[in-house]
């Protein structure tokens, strides 16, 4: 032993306290331990729940997938908006992802030339990490399985089907249905802060007009979920479809309208502009409601293109505008149908003659009938056949605006119907109150000239009108009793809507409306205004019908007086019309916008219009192709009455 | 061999009677724990022994080797180059002071031609080899309450402040805890242990608000309130926390942990392979896995116990402390007890470092267990 560090004693003291000192380690360590148990008991044990909620909620998300949207049919259920599937191909960025590269080996399996790849490819950049962006739609399906058998190659691209909205009838029914289109800011705004989630999916589409923006909310059905495992940095594992959530499809909407109705009378109008109403006179459902000329719907699903917009807002004749609803008009001579009503109103003896000369004074103003030479002596069904407006300025003057007013209004004039869509326009029925509130503040104004009642009585003045108020006016006079009330959506989701026939009755004796359509049937017997176009071929179902050529300005000041000439300035023509005359069933206004004469431009319209809807009520058919009583014919008028058997037949 | 046998001088210094000293229960729990953190990595690749798996596993044999050839070398030789490693230690973190390599946003690693290491890992067992050395020929009365006790109190000292300065908050803390837990084994007064608990403890608000780095402070926020920002710094937590509780009582099945195969758990192969042990086999797995640690750590500190040479006691606690630290800190990180400190749990999380040190640990653990009735200081052969 060299140099003894320290003492025998010492190195036992140390040793005693290491040895107590190290079981104090253990102990440390032990308990250490035991306190990890004990936490991995409390969390594994007891609160093994939360936690695996909180692991499947990690786990799992749930992609939301629009439901499909309702279909529109007609009231026969001919569909009027369907969806039709669409191939697209979409691409999404993601980190160790090379787009620019993913982009060119697409251009192999489908058209995506140089600039349309660059423009993407900001496009994708732009967009957040992983959302697709749409490549391509409307795919064939051999480049839609192309790109699927390719799938592994090709990181970062889906291509999926979905539905697209697809109108099969073009633009017949473009402003009822109005169209679908992408969600924009104002719709996200307009819907709040409770709206669906869905509407900032990139594939759902919104309901921009009409009856798809009007009902959107029950045609978008209620969106489904797909659940899909993700890992921690979103991307999708896998799926798993026992945990989706089927999507509710949208309802289906029904309408009263009739598709052979409406695309015949889109297509009698040609190039003309206009709009007509067709209303069943027992129901009040509308079976056509066409606005001339239209657009293609289709078109704005897709996205107009900046010249499409342009061109369709530059054309005078205005596609986009529904004349039926928003565009108003003065009602001209049809309007003497509600006239003659307060004419009867006052107590005037129907039978009570006035002399035609080819018009009448007044007030230092010479008021001109339509018939230059003048039509003689007139009674009231003689005025409504000929339109005589001489009787009528001379009759307004007895009658007085306010009896004019209420019977207008009494017929659905001057007022809005709950149609179920959105954009019509009041328009103006005139009388001494109204003046008053609208010159509020020009007092000189404000007094009923008894001049203004003239021009008032045929349905000139400040009176304005829109189609939709007119054919309900037909449909009130056609049905006599009911103030009906006009019906477009017949039913949504099976769930039928109220008819427009359980109103109240109309404020009139029966036999005033008897006498003002016994004058709408002289209209188009042999004689009236509307003799020649109106004669519908089907033997003794006959039309009843007013003209009505609307001044669209002063003609005092000379010129063509509205027969010619430059198009915004010439005379609307418009005729209302029922049928059958001894039973009605069907009422219908035309207004030719701009079409220069009732007889010419809508008289013949509403012929062709009316006809598709009577050869297409079966009782009509079985009628008219009821034989007729031979014995009875003299030679001469056989040719005028039997009908062409060939007109007869169900056009195909 | 018989009892008497061993007796026999020179006997216990033959290669053979040193190799079956070796204490090979010790050796196979080491293993199980290993084998463990194998399966995990390999679950966790997506049943794959890429990346992780295999290296884990040649890692752990090759460290395996070192640590019998660290046993059987003479306890005297590491006696001799404890203060040499000390010396090199702190050379080393002056050095990565000077010219280390900046990771991560903290200044640890030292390149050496190809080859890059932390001296702060050095300095783990450099502190166990001095302390031990310093406290063999040290009376029990000056190692319980004297001036003296500033020479170990800079040797702790001067290293933690250096690692912390890097700054790795984690190693700082570890090294620091590793010497107070000799400085208490070798007799430190009661008074003086509770006087410095009590100024530590009291220390922690200023220093939370005055020496630490935003990123640390803000770690040691999100802890008190793992909630109040889920993605961003308290995600770490929350998610591990999630893979514990989810894995309930039997896991959820092996290579079926949501979390750790989908990648919500992070850093699962290092500081939360135990999270994900927890997800996949529940609480049994924890259990017989921590069952396992408390083996490890019972046998030994036995082997300190058992130890005749003061250096031998000191040096193998001293090793057993630093192990212990690992796996409470990683525990109770990982539990959502304490903040996130990037405190791997050893032998079982994947990475080289952790590994080396805590297998050279042992190693010394196991030479002083070989050569627990040797004389380190006197006698022949004694290299000082």
């Amino acid at each position: 032993m060299t140099q003894p560090a320290i003492f025998f004693e010492e190195v036992n003291e140390r040793q005693g306290v290491f040895h107590r000192r190290a079981i104090l380690l253990g102990a440390f360590a032990g308990l250490g331990l035991a306190g990890m148990g004990s936490r991995l008991a409390y969390l594994q044990l007891l609160e093994t729940r939360r936690y695996e909620k909180l692991a499947t909620s990690n786990q799992f998300n749930f992609k939301l997938m629009p439901a499909p949207r309702g279909l529109i049919v007609d009231r026969n259920g001919a569909i009027l908006a369907a969806n039709r599937p669409n191939f697209r191909l979409l691409v999404h960025r993601d980190k160790d992802l090379d787009t620019e590269a993913t982009l060119k080996h697409l251009a192999d399996y489908v058209p995506l030339d140089e600039t349309r790849q660059r423009r993407l490819l900001k496009d994708i950049n732009a967009a957040p990490k992983r959302a697709p962006v749409q490549v391509i739609e409307d795919m064939s399906w051999e480049q839609f399985s192309a790109i699927k058998l390719r799938g592994p190659e090709l990181p970062g691209v889906t291509a999926d089907m979905g539905e697209v909205r697809v109108y099969p009838h073009g633009g017949a029914f473009a402003h009822v249905i109005g169209y679908v289109a992408k969600v924009n800011k104002e719709d996200v705004d307009e819907a709040g802060p409770d709206r669906d989630p869905i509407m900032l999916h990139p594939s759902f589409r919104v309901g921009k007009q009409g009856v798809e923006k009007a009902l959107d909310v029950p045609l978008r059905g209620k969106a489904g979920a797909k659940k899909v495992e993700v890992d921690a940095n979103g991307r999708e594992v896998r799926e798993d479809p026992e945990g989706d959530i089927p999507a509710t499809p949208g309802a289906e909407v029904q309408l009263t309208l009739d598709v052979d109705v409406q695309n015949r009378a889109l297509d009698v109008f040609g190039e003309e502009s206009g709009g007509a109403v067709m209303m069943d006179c027992r129901t009040g459902d509308i079976l056509c409601m066409t606005s001339a000329p239209s657009f293609d719907a289709n078109r704005f699903v897709r996205g107009l293109t900046g010249p499409e917009y342009r061109s369709l807002t530059a054309y005078e004749r205005k596609p986009l505008l529904d004349k039926c609803l928003s565009g108003l008009y003065p009602p001209g001579s049809t309007f003497k149908t509600m006239t003659a009503l307060a004419i009867l109103m006052a107590g005037i003896d129907p039978d009570e003659t006035v002399g035609c000369g080819g018009g009448m004074h007044f007030g230092g103003r010479f008021f001109h009938c339509h018939k230059r030479g003048g039509h003689g002596s007139q009674n009231l069904n003689d005025a409504i056949k000929n339109s005589c407006d001489t009787y009528f300025y001379s009759m307004s003057l007895r009658v007085g605006p306010d009896r004019i007013a209420q019977a207008a209004r009494a017929f659905g004039l001057g007022q809005t119907f709950d149609i179920g869509i959105p954009g019509q326009k009041k328009g103006i029925v005139p009388d001494r109150e109204w003046k008053k509130r609208y010159f509020k503040k020009n007092k000189e104004m404000q007094p009923w000239w008894p001049g203004e009642n003239l021009s008032y009585a045929i349905g000139q003045g400040y009176l304005q009108v829109n189609a939709l108020q007119l054919a309900v006016m037909t449909a009130r006079l056609a049905n006599g009793q009911k103030a009906l009330n006009p019906r477009l959506i017949r039913s949504i989701g099976g769930q039928e809507l109220a008819r427009g026939s359980d109103v109240a009755d109309l404020p009139f004796p029966r036999e005033h409306i008897d006498r003002v359509r016994a004058g709408m049937a002289a209209v188009t017997e042999v004689g009236g205004t509307a003799w020649r176009a109106s004669q519908l071929g089907l033997g003794d179902v006959t039309m009843a019908g007013k003209t009505g050529t609307a001044q669209v300005r002063n003609y005092d000041s000379g010129g063509s007086r509205g027969k010619g000439g430059v198009w915004h300035l010439r005379d609307h023509g418009l005729f209302v019309a029922f049928a059958p005359t001894d039973a009605p069933r069907y009422a219908l206004a035309v207004i030719v916008q701009h079409g220069m004469g009732g007889s010419t431009a809508a008289a013949p319209r509403a012929r062709e219009i009316m006809r598709t809807a009577l050869l297409k009520d079966p009782e009509i058919v079985a009628r008219v192709q009821k034989p007729l009583p031979m014995p009875e014919l003299t030679p001469d008028r056989e040719l005028d009455i039997v009908p062409e058997v060939s007109n007869v037949e169900r056009p195909a | 061999m018989t009892v008497s046998a061993l007796t026999r001088p020179g006997e216990r210094d033959r290669l053979i009677v040193k190799l079956s000293e070796i204490d090979w229960l010790f050796v196979l729990v080491l293993s199980l724990i290993a084998g463990a953190g194998a399966l995990m990595l390999f679950s966790m690749a997506g049943s794959s022994w890429m990346p992780w798996a295999a290296a884990h596993l040649g890692r752990f044999t090759l460290l395996l080797l070192v640590m019998i050839v660290l046993a059987v070398i003479d306890l005297r030789v590491w006696f001799a180059i404890a203060y040499p490693l000390y010396g090199l230690g702190l050379l080393l973190l002056i050095a990565v002071e000077a010219v280390g390599d900046v990771r991560l946003g903290a200044q640890r690693w030292l390149a050496i031609g190809s080859f890059s290491f932390q001296p702060s890992e050095v300095m783990k067992l450099g502190i166990v080899l001095a302390l031990a050395r310093l406290y063999h020929g040290v009376p029990a009365q000056r190692a319980r309450l004297s001036w003296w006790l500033f020479v170990p109190a800079t040797m702790i000292a001067l290293p933690v402040l250096l690692v912390a300065h890097q700054p790795d908050l984690g190693t700082a803390m570890l090294i620091a805890l590793t010497g107070a837990a000799i400085v208490v084994l070798a007799g430190l007064s009661w008074r003086l242990i509770a006087i410095f608990s009590a100024t530590a403890i009291a220390a922690v608000v200023p220093m939370i608000t005055f020496v630490l780095h935003d990123y640390q402070r803000e770690r040691i926020f999100t802890f008190l309130n793992p909630e109040s920002d889920p993605s961003g710094s308290g995600y770490h937590i929350l998610q591990s926390m999630i893979a514990l509780g989810s894995g309930g009582l039997l896991g959820k099945g092996y290579g079926l942990g949501s979390q750790s195969q989908l990648n919500f758990l992070p850093e699962k192969q290092t500081d939360f392979a135990f999270a994900a042990l927890a997800e996949e086999f529940g609480f049994l797995g924890c259990v017989s896995i921590l069952a396992l640690y408390a083996a490890v750590i019972f046998m030994a500190l036995r082997t300190a116990y058992l130890s005749h040479s003061h250096f031998g006691r000191l040096a193998a606690s001293g090793a057993t402390a630093t192990f212990t630290l690992y796996v409470l800190i990683n525990g109770a990180m990982v539990m959502g007890l304490a903040p996130v400190v990037g405190v791997p749990m050893p032998l079982l999380s994947y990475g080289g470092t952790v590994m080396v040190t805590v297998m050279a640990g042992f190693g010394l653990v196991q030479c002083v267990r070989v050569h627990r009735y040797a004389e380190v200081t006197s006698g022949k052969g004694s290299f000082v």
